[in-house]
């Protein structure tokens, strides 16, 4: 039957909606000879029966169904690049070699260009009042407050928050500070979090 | 000076700057921080809070934090010192005093503008300003500029004046100064300027709640002046529900602490209001508990199994079975009013419970004091289930009641209550098992309020127990104190220091508790005879 691997391949596809699989090469390269061939087949059934209308039919159904591959084909392409693109705000331009490898060459030189698109435009942004580019991948989702309350579970000494206040961490004082200032310092264990 | 408008003089103000919080380890100022915090929460004014033990740590506290803090709010602490010559703050940081202790600093009172009080005590009777601060270098001036015998007969005459205005003022200062005593809660005051805001939950409420039973607890107050400071939580209901479903409610209870996770025969030999009256002291003192609870018609074995477990029927007749046994066993009334915290598929709390749990965790026999403070805020959630500060507070007051009882028991039996003068002493044995426990000043007033009722109450108790190898802590109860809270023994300590000598450390925000070192404890004691004598 005409285009039964393009549909095992978006079916293969479909059954990881959320994760990225291996660039399926080899599939895509045999859909691909299934076209040339059905592309072939076409071109000489066309050639040879300019007059016999009667084989008019069989080449129809060769076209539809080359063409059907060609949507198909394409579909896979771009629910993988939706994918790609995720993966730009997930993981930051730089990708670990475990994911790195699921990606074919061309994926991964549209996912560095898209990559450097982001980044100048998120350098650009903000600097007409001063800033010099926000970070847009920060908060994907807008922080439920601003501040969190925090307990200090370490001397720690000095902090200067972002305004030039300076506060002194001491341990079991607690605090109530801009969720920016604390990620980093609850990542090392110096504060923690109290919900 | 006294601020006149809670909201806009004292929260606005906060509102947009950075706020040290420095807050006393007591039962009260952690349930005014509890409501302090949710405020500041709601309005995202960012704060640092330190738990400050004495004057000591509040000076270090202050110390350590003050850069940049334009805004200073000490929770009952604070109020009854000198904050601008202790602390020696910037001109432009301003302090917003909120303590329950009285009676207040004369120079916090007058201060203008740097010292400000949240809250003006209509029992306080402060002095006027003219007749405790005089101008010193106006009369000099007038002094040199006239001469010849007017002149002199006036000096004469000035002077003779000034003599009598100073000994009014320090009669003035003697009477206002002479007693301790505490005022109204910090968190009713808090939770007064959350309704103002309205930003008044369920939590809050249950915060001033468990503050109000504190001092029905610890017998802070008079019964008067309590009803009338748990006015507020009845008319400051918060409309919505809450998330988690859970409800204040003013209701009878039997006051036995922590009966709900207790067998009914503990709490009851433990409970320091009726267990005292029970003399379980004396040998006939567990023959009377049986009698009582035989009259109340619970059967030993019910007694003595979790309160949980027990038959549905006797819990259900608990309350007025030993209501109506009691009298017949001259023991003070068993129930009173109280606030509960119902919660949905969860067991419903007592606001008493939560008051000796906080105690616990704060004077817990291993935790250092400033995690057990972290606990308590824990402990003092509302969301429905098991809360593992409550529960950790909960066995560590259990713990703590059983060895008060232990060593009131001991020190009763074997006749330790000495007498001296007007007031009778003990000293907790060093090396027994419940030195270890009772050791703060919170579980040792507990233990000399029991020593006090077990003996009628009608003289004062001082207490005393090591901290250390070379310190001890001495605090005073005064006779009478469930209904006439206000201590003489602040003023009595300091006396007897000056007068015989000995090094007192009056660090204390509290001024009827005192360290001395160990060695000069007898002669101090020997001091304060003889003073009170």
């Amino acid at each position: 039957m005409f285009a039964e691997k393009v549909i095992e391949l978006l079916k293969e596809a479909e059954r990881n909606p959320v994760t990225i699989d291996p660039f399926n090469d080899d599939k895509i390269r045999q859909i691909l000879e299934e076209m040339h061939s059905l592309f072939r087949m076409n071109m000489n059934d066309a050639n040879a029966t300019m007059e016999n209308k009667t084989l008019w039919t069989t080449v129809q159904v060769r076209h539809s169904a080359l063409e059907r591959n060609k949507r198909c084909l394409l579909a896979y392409l771009y629910s993988r690049m939706s994918k790609i693109k995720t993966l730009r705000w997930e993981f930051g331009a730089i990708l670990p070699p475990d994911v790195r490898e699921l990606l074919s060459d061309d994926e991964y030189q549209w996912f560095s260009k898209y990559s450097m698109n982001l980044a100048s435009y998120m350098r650009s942004l903000g600097q007409d009042i001063g800033y010099n580019g926000i970070d847009l991948t920060e908060n994907l989702k807008p922080p439920k407050s601003l501040f969190i309350e925090v307990l200090c579970m370490a001397d720690y000494g000095k902090l200067e928050l972002e305004d030039g206040d300076v506060i002194l961490l001491k341990k079991n004082s607690r605090h109530f500070l801009p969720t920016s200032e604390c990620q980093t310092l609850i990542r090392q264990g110096i504060l923690k979090q109290i919900t | 000076m006294f601020i006149e408008d809670i909201k806009n003089d004292f929260y606005n103000v906060l509102q947009g700057n950075r706020v040290l919080l420095l807050v006393h380890y007591d039962v009260d100022a952690i349930c005014t921080c509890k409501i302090l915090q949710s405020l500041f929460k709601c309005d995202n004014v960012s704060y640092t809070l330190v738990p400050v033990g004495g004057i000591a740590e509040l000076k270090q506290a202050y110390e350590e934090n003050n850069e940049e803090v334009k805004y200073v709010v000490l929770v009952n602490c604070g109020g009854t010192i000198d904050l601008v010559d202790i602390l020696q703050p910037e001109e432009d940081v301003v302090f917003f005093v909120l303590d329950a202790h009285k009676p207040t600093d004369v120079c916090n009172v007058y201060s203008d503008g740097q010292v400000r009080l949240v809250y003006k005590d209509s029992e306080e009777n402060i002095p006027n300003f003219d007749d405790i601060f005089k101008d010193d270098d106006e009369d000099e001036e007038n002094e040199e500029s006239e001469s010849g015998r007017e002149g002199l007969e006036a000096m004469v005459e000035r002077r003779r004046e000034r003599r009598a205005w100073e000994e009014r003022r320090n009669t003035l200062m003697f009477n206002y100064t002479q007693f301790s005593y505490y005022g109204k809660p910090s968190a009713c005051i808090a939770l007064e300027l959350a309704w103002r805001v309205s930003r008044c939950g369920w939590g809050c409420v249950w915060a001033a709640s468990v503050a109000c039973a504190a001092q029905a607890a610890l017998h802070t107050r008079t019964p008067a002046a309590a009803l009338l400071d748990a006015h507020h939580l009845h008319t400051h209901t918060p409309a919505e529900h809450s998330r988690t479903g859970a409800r204040v409610t003013l209701e009878k209870d039997v006051c036995l602490p922590l009966y709900r996770r207790w067998s009914l025969e503990a709490a009851l030999c433990h409970s320091p209001a009726i267990a005292p009256a029970l003399r379980l002291h004396t040998l006939a003192g567990h023959a009377r508990l049986r009698q009582l609870l035989a009259d109340t018609g619970i059967p030993l074995q019910q007694a003595r199994q979790a309160f949980r477990s027990m038959d549905v029927e006797l819990r259900r007749s608990l309350l007025p079975a030993l209501e109506a046994a009691a009298p017949r066993h001259k023991l003070p009334p068993p129930t009173h009013t109280t606030f509960l915290l119902q919660r949905l598929h969860s067991p419903t709390l007592a606001a008493m419970d939560v008051v000796y749990a906080i105690m616990g965790l704060i004077e817990h026999e291993t935790l250092p004091k400033a995690e057990g403070f972290q606990h308590a805020l824990a402990a003092l959630d509302t969301e429905s289930g098991e809360n593992e500060s409550r529960r950790l507070g909960c066995l560590s007051a259990q713990r703590a009641l059983e060895a008060v009882a232990k060593l009131v028991h001991a020190t009763l039996s074997a006749r330790l209550l000495h007498l001296a003068g007007p007031f009778s002493y003990f000293i907790v044995q060093e090396g027994t098992p419940e030195a270890r426990v009772v050791k703060g000043p919170l579980w040792l007033g507990v233990a000399a309020r029991w020593c006090g009722a077990a003996t009628q109450g009608a003289r004062a108790v001082v207490a005393s127990a090591s901290i250390d190898d070379a310190n001890c802590l001495l605090l005073g109860i005064p006779p009478r104190y469930q209904h006439e809270p206000r201590n003489l023994f602040g003023a009595a300590f300091e006396q007897a220091a000056t007068k015989c000598g000995a090094s007192v450390s009056l660090d204390h925000v509290d001024s009827s508790i005192i360290t001395l070192p160990l060695a000069q404890r007898a002669q101090f004691l020997d001091a304060l005879t003889a003073l009170l004598a």
